[in-house]
């Protein structure tokens, strides 16, 4: 098995979470949003990764959002290898849901109950 | 010329039409560059009825009282008047407005030239329910205590709800900012 390399992890903050709920929120169905470029995997463990501090805890944020949002129906997650060790990590936007499963009107009633 | 008034009688004259004509700018907001003429309008008028002054009735100074306010009186009448005439004048929404069938001018004014439209409110109603629309949607993709919490922040802030113990100040603030991250995920923008 390789020895892990530093140099693998070469990674740099593509996007921040509020801009990549932003991009998620406002953009087409089909839109691709390219939330991470390097291995994330690496890139979030502070002994291997060369970002920042600060940067590697927003692409710690990044990529919960990114799943929390696959989990919500939002977008789909995809990968595409660039090379050994390095891949683009894609949010495919998805169709908005229709129907909402909480009423507004609900809420508003049962708390003012 | 020699003045038929005496000298003490004419600076009492002078002061009540001066205090007077300051008293009447200040109440109908009329320019500073008003008041001389306003002074001596309430002055000629004030002389002209020296005449009719009656030592016995009372002071000349009591007498200037009188008078000075009864020309004040016309002379805001007729500032009034002017400012009707041109529209400048605070006028009652509430106000009928003559052969219309019982409509009030309030009913004449549009949304879009309201005062909430002036704020910067939003007067489109129907942008108004596709707006509703949208949040109960963004809404049904939260989980429900994030739900009650929106319910619950629509009516009180924050640090309400902490100081009413629905929770610690600042898991409350992060869970704001969660939410904001989310319903921007969801399409929702910030009012």
């Amino acid at each position: 098995m390789n020895a892990i390399s530093p140099e693998l992890s070469a990674g740099r903050l593509q996007i921040s979470e509020i801009d990549l709920c932003g991009c998620i929120g406002h953009a087409a169905p089909g839109a691709v949003v390219e939330y991470h470029r390097g291995f994330l995997a690496l890139d979030l463990v502070p002994q291997v990764t060369r970002l920042p501090e600060r940067d590697r805890l927003e692409l710690g944020r990044v990529a919960r959002r990114a799943w929390w949002a696959a989990d919500r129906g939002l977008v789909h997650l995809v990968q595409r290898r660039l090379g050994p060790s390095a891949f683009a990590y894609l949010a495919v936007v998805r169709p908005k849901p229709r129907h909402a499963a909480i009423s507004l009107s609900s809420l508003l009633q049962v708390d003012a109950a | 010329m020699r003045s038929s008034i005496p000298g003490d009688d004419l600076q009492i004259l002078l002061h009540e039409a001066d205090t007077f004509s300051r008293r009447l700018v200040r109440r109908l907001r009329l320019p500073r560059a008003d008041l001389d003429d306003i002074r001596q309008d309430l002055l000629v008028d004030l002389i002209a009825r020296i005449p009719a002054y009656d030592p016995d009735r009372g002071s000349i100074g009591a007498f200037a009282g009188v008078v000075l306010r009864n020309q004040a009186t016309r002379i805001a009448a007729k500032v009034n008047r002017q400012r009707q005439l041109h529209g400048a004048v605070p006028v009652s929404l509430d106000e009928p407005v003559p052969e219309s069938d019982g409509l009030t001018r309030g009913d004449l004014v549009a949304e879009e030239n309201g005062l909430a439209a002036l704020l910067g409110q939003p007067v489109d109603a129907f942008a108004e329910i596709e707006r509703r629309l949208d949040v109960e949607r963004a809404m049904g993709g939260l989980g429900r205590a994030d739900g009650r919490l929106c319910a619950e922040l629509s009516r009180a802030t924050a640090d309400r709800l902490a100081a009413s113990g629905h929770g610690a100040r600042s898991s409350l603030y992060r869970r704001v900012k969660d939410l904001r991250l989310a319903l921007t995920a969801m399409g929702l923008q910030a009012a």
